[in-house]
């Protein structure tokens, strides 16, 4: 390698590095302590160390051994953190039923009587059964699965087979396929409007097709916000688009269009739609001009030309469009958020519940490593196929 | 159609877009099994005539009409042209046996005679090995054959070619005119080709019509227009020519004499032409040129060589007379000439030939 | 042939009206003198500007969004336009993969990535301060930059840099006196890109930001959310004229550039 190659490519280096670094820390590291934390569990292991470092020992069936018995009651003794404890209490309750009257009880026989062995059966009859202990046990442990099976809703029984959650406990689920359910939807809405509106683009010129792209590419440019906010105030009881009904004599009282799943499909659709006609658009430009006289020299009528010819071609665009459009619907959160009723949340939305409503950060966690994994899914697709366009020419 | 006088004809027909008249007021009969070239530079109204004879373009005014059924109101695909397009324009989602099996699904041909005709076409042009690619896997040679495939499949008597042969390189398109021109002689096929590439156009035509701005200049053989161009477009655009102004001193049977502007006269072959004011000019190619230290001929003068190339398998001389310059073509192997010798020029009454100023 | 034609213009009618007419409804109302958002207009005023200029929350929040709208415009700016230019030296190993990398913001899911940095940021000492929020909206507005910048400097022809070299320019002249005034209306426009991108951005906001760093998008969002009033058709209005003025400005630009470029092809 010469010298001067190798001074050019530690330029190039030099040139990226920067940011390389930032998005590594910014972007990247965000990412892999949401990942932690969907996995992570560590209450019971800050709150309870001596338990843990002994937990390891005991099978999780038979007699728990006295040294966890003990362990777990020096670790109550030295505990002086009380939000710490009370996290604690919470992390168990949640795990086996009964944890808050049992642990409060047997922090006051703890505080009673500050040294020596204590007989925990003596104090609750519930230290005998071998369920408490599991859960005690199973707490200190510093990662889980149960957020991301809960996020699927499934859980882990009391001997730790993976079960599907009961019915009525089970939203999640019900989310994701009202996510994908919306998503399609948006998708196919898109998918109607935006490839006519692309052919119609691509078959004028001169001002007329300044002015249909300039269509598309005003909403584009212009704030998502803004653009919701006028769905807002279109759809609403008094809007603009019940009022002319009304004022037609069309409908007799206002249609129910906001806060509700219609008006979050005509909101999205409007928001995507250039998501769908620029791809498009972009594959019809690369279609030789003169394929469409070919066919109508070979006999081929317009209609069977268009059918053959065009639609096959122009096909590619609609499979680019409809992955990012799919791809950018099942991430929304602002759109729902503002036009959609309490039935009409989708996936981020409850992510954002759990972070900012609830701190539950395993749950927002879980939840946000299965959008994660299916958005760059939809992603790899997306970049494979215009690759193979790009290659392909 | 009726098959027995199915000429095409163009009576009176224009094109404008705009104010610009891209043809104007053209007639144009073209013999049914002729091949006939539209040759012009870019811009000549070539293209747009072979547009409105395969329907993509309407005429601004005028008719066109095969046999007696006049065809310019017919959309395209009722036509029953084959056109073969600039760059071929394959389908490039479809197969090549798909692509040949094109016009043959729209006439609702049955499938087993799709495939025998597609399985003839392809080895009409020795393709049938790559039925099953796709265009883009082709060479440029290979995917203009496909091209030539779909256009023929499906039988027309009028195949229309929009400079068919511009994308290949030099060797494969002599090839390719050679191919055509024995498909169009087996086939008994009307062909209107359409090129910029003059030598192209007099190796394969039967008769040429040249274009300039939406006018024909003059269309004939293309012995006619190579040797007898009417005006000094044609002679300029055909080949090349040495071009000298005179005007007309005297003609009869025998031929002509014209005085030059610089002085001396030139003895060209009969012609019925008769300028007003006696201007006229005299055309003769560099081939027919002759060189060497004596007069051979009515016409000799006296020149110096000012320049002398070497063409491989020809010399190409430049010449002065003091009075008018000459480029001569000189077989290699005859003489030296080097830059400052005087020879003698010389060519025969009948390589001379006379056209308006 | 007429009804498909008259389809045609049906359709793109229509289409367009879908398109645009949201955006125009709202424009009216930012001069309202009603409380309420709805038509008909009862009258016009100016007081929805007036508490855009004079009401706390509304003036604080303007000037959040300016001054971290211009942190992350320097930010991203200045990473995504050294990041181009290093991805158009023929000596950077993998350069797909940096490009794929640099992209990625864009693909994954706003709420995500916040999540994410409200976790983060916490660790850092981050979280609730203005130096977090301008590195959360720098991570979403640097693939604008960078696409943007890498676009322009495609487009500029390597022989005139040979040129320049073999007229005796040095490696850095020709970057200061031919590169960069080139890619300049790239780098202008990602610049743009990325004030834009910061200046709409909610969903990184609402996890990162404290209320001291609320922006004009966070204003709007929670104000549709909790208390709707014609304050935000004013905002609205803001943004739009804002959109039309920078759009206006873009086409001028490449006008000017396509000029510029024109006698070198005749």
């Amino acid at each position: 390698m010469s010298e001067t190659s190798l001074k050019g490519r530690l330029g190039a280096l030099a040139l990226v590095a920067p940011l390389v670094l930032f998005l590594a820390i910014f972007f990247a590291w965000p990412l892999v302590s949401m990942l932690k934390e969907s996995v992570s569990d560590p209450v019971g292991s800050h709150a309870f160390p001596l338990t843990a470092a002994v937990a390891g020992d005991w099978d999780r069936q038979s007699e728990p051994p006295e040294a966890l018995k003990q362990a777990f009651v020096d670790d109550l003794r030295a505990i002086d953190d009380q939000q710490l404890l009370g996290d604690a209490v919470r992390r168990l309750n949640s795990a086996q039923n009964g944890f808050r009257t049992l642990m409060s009880r047997t922090i006051r026989a703890v505080e009673e009587q500050p040294e020596g062995p204590l007989d925990l059966v003596a104090v609750d009859r519930r230290w005998a059964d071998v369920r408490f202990w599991r859960a005690v046990a199973d707490s200190t442990n510093p990662y889980t699965d149960r957020y991301l099976l809960a996020a699927l809703d499934y859980e882990r029984d009391a001997s730790g087979r993976i079960s599907a959650l009961p019915a009525e406990t089970s939203a999640n689920t019900a989310i994701l396929l009202r996510t994908l359910g919306i998503g399609a939807v948006v998708t196919l809405a898109c998918a109607l409007i935006g490839l006519p509106y692309a052919m119609l683009v691509a078959s004028v010129d001169g001002w007329k097709r300044q002015v249909l792209l300039g269509a598309v590419l005003l909403p584009l440019w212009t704030s998502l916000l803004v653009r919701t906010a006028a769905w807002f105030i279109l759809l609403q009881e008094q809007g603009l688009i019940n009022d002319t009904l009304m004022s037609l004599g069309l409908i007799g009282s206002p249609l129910p269009l906001i806060f509700n799943r219609l008006g979050v499909v005509i909101a999205m659709t409007h928001v995507l739609l250039p998501f769908m006609v620029l791809p498009i658009y972009s594959v019809l430009l690369s279609i030789p001009r003169n394929l469409m006289p070919a066919a109508a020299s070979l006999g081929a009528p317009p209609w069977r030309a268009f059918l053959r010819v065009l639609l096959p071609l122009s096909l590619r665009g609609v499979v680019s469009g409809s992955l990012l459009v799919f791809m950018t619907a099942i991430g929304y959160y602002i759109t729902p958020a503002l036009i959609g009723g309490a039935q009409d949340q989708m996936i981020s939305s409850v992510i954002a519940f759990y972070a900012i409503g609830s701190a539950n950060w395993g749950m927002a966690g879980a939840l946000g490593a299965i959008l994660l994994v299916a958005t760059l899914a939809l992603y790899t697709v997306y970049g494979r196929l215009s690759a193979d366009r790009a290659g392909g020419r | 159609m009726p098959l027995s006088q199915s000429n095409i004809r163009f009576e009176k027909v224009s094109k404008a877009y705009g104010t610009l008249r891209v043809v104007d007021d053209l007639d144009l009969t073209i013999d049914e099994g002729e091949f006939l070239s539209l040759l012009g530079p870019s811009g000549s109204g070539k293209t747009t005539i072979l547009m409105m004879l395969a329907g993509f373009e309407a005429p601004s005014g005028g008719t066109i009409s095969v046999g007696s059924q006049r065809i310019d109101p017919l959309p395209p695909h009722r036509r029953n042209m084959g056109v073969v397009f600039q760059n071929y324009a394959l389908f490039p989602h479809m197969s090549v046996a798909a692509n040949v099996a094109f016009p043959l699904e729209m006439r609702g041909t049955p499938r087993l005679e799709i495939d025998s005709k597609v399985a003839r076409a392809l080895d009409m042009v020795q393709l049938g090995a790559m039925k099953d690619r796709r265009p883009a896997q082709l060479s440029g040679g290979q995917q203009q054959r496909v091209a030539l495939a779909r256009a023929l499949v499906f039988e027309p008597s009028v195949v229309l070619m929009d400079e068919p042969l511009g994308a290949l390189d030099k060797q494969l398109r002599e090839q390719m005119q050679l191919d055509i021109r024995a498909l169009h002689k087996r086939l008994g096929l009307t062909i209107v080709f359409v090129t910029h590439d003059q030598s192209e156009a007099l190796t394969m035509s039967d008769r040429i019509a040249v274009f300039n701005r939406g006018k024909i200049e003059q269309i004939g053989t293309p012995r006619e227009i190579y040797d007898q161009p009417r005006s000094r477009f044609v002679a300029q655009f055909i080949g090349e020519t040495n071009l000298v102004e005179g005007t007309l001193a005297e003609a009869g049977d025998a031929g002509a004499t014209v005085k030059l502007e610089g002085g001396g006269t030139i003895r060209v072959q009969p012609s019925d032409l008769r300028p007003e004011a006696g201007r006229i000019l005299v055309s003769v190619r560099p081939e027919r040129i002759r060189l060497g230290p004596d007069a051979a001929s009515e016409n000799a003068y006296p020149a110096t060589v000012t320049d002398a190339v070497y063409h491989g398998d020809h010399l190409r001389i430049q010449l002065d007379n003091g009075a008018f310059g000459f480029v001569a073509k000189a077989d290699r192997k005859t003489a030296e000439f080097n830059p400052g010798d005087r020879v003698m020029v010389s060519f025969a009454p009948s390589d001379c030939w006379m056209l308006p100023a | 042939m007429r009804a498909a034609t008259l389809f045609k213009l049906l359709f793109g009618v229509l289409a367009v009206v879908f398109l645009i007419a949201p955006l125009v409804a709202i424009l009216p109302l930012a001069f309202t003198s009603s409380v309420f958002l709805t038509y008909p207009i009862p009258g016009y005023s100016m007081r929805w500007f007036n508490e855009l200029a004079n009401a706390n929350v509304w003036r604080m929040s303007i000037i959040n969004s300016l001054i971290i709208g211009t942190g992350t415009t320097l930010l991203a700016g200045t990473l995504g336009t050294l990041a181009a230019l290093g991805l158009r030296n023929a000596g950077l190993v993998l350069p797909g993969l940096f490009r794929t990398v640099f992209l990625l913001p864009m693909v994954v899911p706003a709420v995500v990535l916040g999540v994410g940095m409200q976790v983060f940021f916490v660790h850092l000492g981050l979280a609730n301060s203005y130096a977090g929020v301008i590195a959360a909206h720098s991570v979403v507005a640097v693939p604008f930059v960078v696409v943007s910048v890498t676009a322009s400097l495609a487009g500029i022809d390597r022989r005139v840099e040979r040129a320049a070299a073999s007229l005796g320019a040095s490696p850095f002249t020709v970057f200061r006196r031919v590169t960069l005034p080139l890619a300049l209306p790239g780098i202008l426009s990602g610049a743009v890109f990325a004030f834009a991108t910061s200046l709409d951005e909610v969903v990184l906001t609402l996890f990162v930001a404290g209320p001291n760093q609320r922006t004009l998008a966070r204003q709007m969002f929670s104000s549709i959310r909790e208390n709707i009033s014609p304050a935000i058709a004013a905002a609205a209005f803001l943004f739009i004229v804002g959109t039309l003025l920078i759009a206006a400005i873009a086409v001028l630009v490449r006008r000017r550039t396509e000029k510029m470029k024109q006698p070198a092809e005749a």
